[in-house]
């Protein structure tokens, strides 16, 4: 259970980080929190030749306004959302994603950039930051680029990241006053990965509904329309609209074959609705 | 070098990158206090302070820790709430064999730190980071809620993230100095031996402890589907990154497939029997084979059936596909993620076998250069299907 010996680096700046990472190939790997990437170091599943440890770059480290978004660089940690030591622009839903990620011990070191990079399908990142709206800085030595989130996680554990990019931060909208937000996981064990996700935010006022059905088994469901969940019409008693035999049609034609698993994933979403609704 | 705190006293020490920090711990310095289970940060028992916050040491790096405040059980000896915690243990039998217990204290002191009350639930959902093996869990529960409380009681109030200030991971952040290897430190380049199979191996049946579902057309009649499906090397050749080793017979087949979830690259080495029934169109694949690096094994089953559909024009393939998954891989991938991994096969293959039957060349499948990658055109295709759907749902 040691890891293969590696080489470690640690840039000091974002540039040369930047520059490291440009010149490296397969073997390289970065490290933020480890807490994906360190398990799999030690059971030896993956044996990169050198490791850029980015956890040091305060470029990374901070959280910030600007405009209708929160800027938070990528090596901001479960923690600092949980404990409230960034600003809150999502009226608590962050921080309630956040307090409910694996265990304190390991969302004291585990950051939102790993979280997205790593792109577990039943990530708590993925499918919250993907039904609030958020969208992704990648940064490489060339240039930046924006991406909504949805596009960003491509498959189980395959996001859209290029050689030589690294996730810079990530950019979550301001949420409406009007907005309801619900968030609700299936797990067995508190703190396991979950079985099933359901993430909604909906706006009666603007008559809006997001939603996203995760912890498939691939990327989520992201529907940036949802209002077909609700009888084809956002209303303020969507709670009463809801209707589970669009959301089981909807998994059905994704591919969730399986009745049982379509069963807990409408369950979930059920309750999310609910819990937007009270 | 890496300079760090432990136990307020100041520590220099040279130390490999792979050295995790409770091995540091607990070989360089003797600090044998915390302890290690799962090394892969599931059961707790490595938890320790890390610039005053819990952390797992057994998948934190002591390098990345450069400059960092390590505080180990032995460095709460004084520590007033570890000491309340501890006369709570011991009161409320909350220990037998006590190799949890270390961890235990790291976060109960952590969340006597931050509870504001002692409810149950909030207790039970702090510590459920931490696994016991032998004491159970009432006495840990009920040691920490009494201590929570009657630290409430004196009028201490909870100190909502511990107290700290500072962005990013725990421990990060403290060193200044660049850490630049040299070329000559890098690892060596590992050599992979491949496994020794012998072809005398027999493949058992086996009961897979995973079994689902899974079908694609073919615009091709039965019957010549099922010719091809029984011409090994053609089938093989389908199937991105596999290659064959020896001469394939009807019956039997050995060979390699590399396959890759996410960040892992798995190559496995095995062999196949092969049965058929012409008669009703079936047939069953049923291997074994391990993967050197993940020192994992698999045994898997692959029953496919041929229904003819358009009036025979066309067949449908139906797949019930069955697998057990043991060694270090098992660990990581879980049901879903293995799924996923196998309907990209299936479609990359389905793709391949309709090309092969109308004699487009298939792209460079069987020389075992071409990996299954997961950004391959099937997620675009899967993708497309979801969009599909939901405009179809959504009448757009
Ligand atoms: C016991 C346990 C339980 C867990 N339970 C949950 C859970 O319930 N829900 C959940 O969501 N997560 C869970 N996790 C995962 C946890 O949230 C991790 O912190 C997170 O997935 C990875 O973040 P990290 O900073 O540790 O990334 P690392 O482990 O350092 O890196 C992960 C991957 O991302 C890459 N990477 C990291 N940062 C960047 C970047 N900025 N740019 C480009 N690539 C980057 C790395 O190369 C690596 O491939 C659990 C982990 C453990 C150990
Ligand atoms: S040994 Fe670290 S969590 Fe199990
Ligand atoms: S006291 Fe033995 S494992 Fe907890």
């Amino acid at each position: 259970m040691k890891a293969a010996a590696f080489a470690y680096e640690r840039p000091t700046d974002l540039n040369t980080a930047l520059a490291l990472i440009a010149k490296a190939d397969g073997t390289t790997k970065i490290i933020a929190g480890g807490q994906s990437l360190g398990p799999m170091l030690n059971l030896r599943l993956v044996e990169p030749d050198t490791i850029i440890d980015i956890s040091g770059l305060a470029e990374l480290k901070r959280a910030e306004r600007d405009g209708d978004e929160l800027v938070i660089g990528a090596c901001v940690t479960h923690g600092d959302v949980e404990d409230g030591r960034i600003p809150d622009v999502t009226r608590g839903a962050m921080q309630r994603v956040a307090s409910a990620i694996a265990y304190r011990a390991v969302r004291n070191r585990g950051t939102i950039g790993g979280s997205l990079s790593h792109a577990d399908p039943a990530a708590d990142w993925v499918s919250s930051l993907s039904g609030l709206g958020a969208r992704i800085t990648l940064r490489s030595a060339a240039g930046v680029r924006n991406l909504p989130i949805e596009n960003f996680i491509t498959g189980a554990l395959e996001s859209a990241l290029q050689p030589g990019e690294i996730v810079e931060a990530v950019r979550v909208p301001v949420m409406t006053p009007s907005a309801h937000w619900g968030y609700v996981k299936a797990c067995r064990k508190i703190g396991e990965f979950a079985h099933a996700i359901a993430a909604v935010l909906i706006d009666p006022e603007r008559a809006t509904a997001r939603v996203v059905l995760g912890a498939l088994e691939t990327a989520p469901i992201v529907l940036s329309d949802a209002s077909a969940l609700f009888g084809g019409r956002v209303t303020g008693d969507f709670k009463q609209h809801f209707d589970a035999r669009v959301a089981d049609a909807i998994l059905i034609k994704a591919g969730v074959a399986n009745a049982v698993d379509r069963h807990i994933h409408v369950a979930v979403l059920r309750r999310a609705i609910n819990e937007a609704a009270a | 070098m890496i300079g760090l705190t432990v136990n307020t006293r100041p520590v220099k020490a040279s130390v490999e990158p792979r050295t995790h920090l409770a091995d540091f711990l607990r070989d360089n310095l003797n600090l044998t206090g915390t302890h290690l289970g799962c090394e892969h940060g599931v059961c707790g028992a490595c938890t320790l302070l890390l610039d005053d916050m819990p952390a797992r040491s057994c998948i934190t790096y002591a390098v990345a820790c450069d400059g960092a405040r390590v505080t180990t059980i032995e460095g709460l000896d004084n520590d007033e709430i570890a000491t309340e915690l501890r006369a709570a243990f011991t009161r409320e039998h909350a220990l037998q064999c006590g190799y949890c217990t270390p961890g235990m204290l790291i976060a109960a002191r952590d969340i006597v730190l931050r509870l504001p009350t002692s409810d149950e639930h909030s207790v039970r959902v702090g510590m459920s980071g931490n696994l016991c093996r032998c004491t159970g869990y009432v006495g840990i529960v009920r040691a920490v809620r009494t201590v929570i409380d009657q630290r409430r009681e004196r009028g201490i109030t909870p100190i909502p993230g511990g107290g700290r200030q500072a962005l990013g991971p725990a421990g990060s952040g403290n060193a200044t100095n660049p850490v630049v290897s040299e070329t000559t430190a890098r690892a060596a380049a590992k050599t992979e031996t491949p496994d020794q199979i012998s072809v005398a191996m027999a493949i058992p049946n086996f009961t897979p402890a995973k079994v689902f579902e899974d079908q694609f057309t073919v615009a091709f009649p039965p019957a010549k589907v099922f010719d091809m499906l029984g011409d090994v090397a053609q089938v093989a050749a389908c199937l991105p990154g596999t290659s064959l080793i020896g001469t394939p017979t009807p019956e039997r087949v050995e060979g390699m497939i590399r396959v890759k979830l996410g960040p892992i690259s798995a190559n496995f080495r095995g062999a196949a029997r092969i049965e058929r029934v012409p008669e009703d169109l079936t047939g069953r694949i049923v291997g074994m084979g391990s993967d050197q690096r993940s020192r994992s094994s698999t045994q898997g089953e692959i029953r496919y059936r041929l229904v003819p559909i358009e009036q025979g024009a066309a067949t449908r393939v139906e797949l019930s596909i069955g697998y057990s998954l043991k060694g270090m891989l098992a660990q990581i991938a879980r049901d879903g993620l293995v799924r996923d991994l196998a309907a990209r096969l299936t479609a990359d293959f389905a793709r391949n076998l309709d090309r092969h039957l109308s004699g487009v060349p298939v792209d460079g499948a069987a020389d075992g250069s071409q990996d299954l990658n997961g950004v391959s055109l099937l997620i675009g295709l899967l993708r497309r299907r979801v969009q599909e759907t939901i405009r179809r749902i959504w009448g757009r």
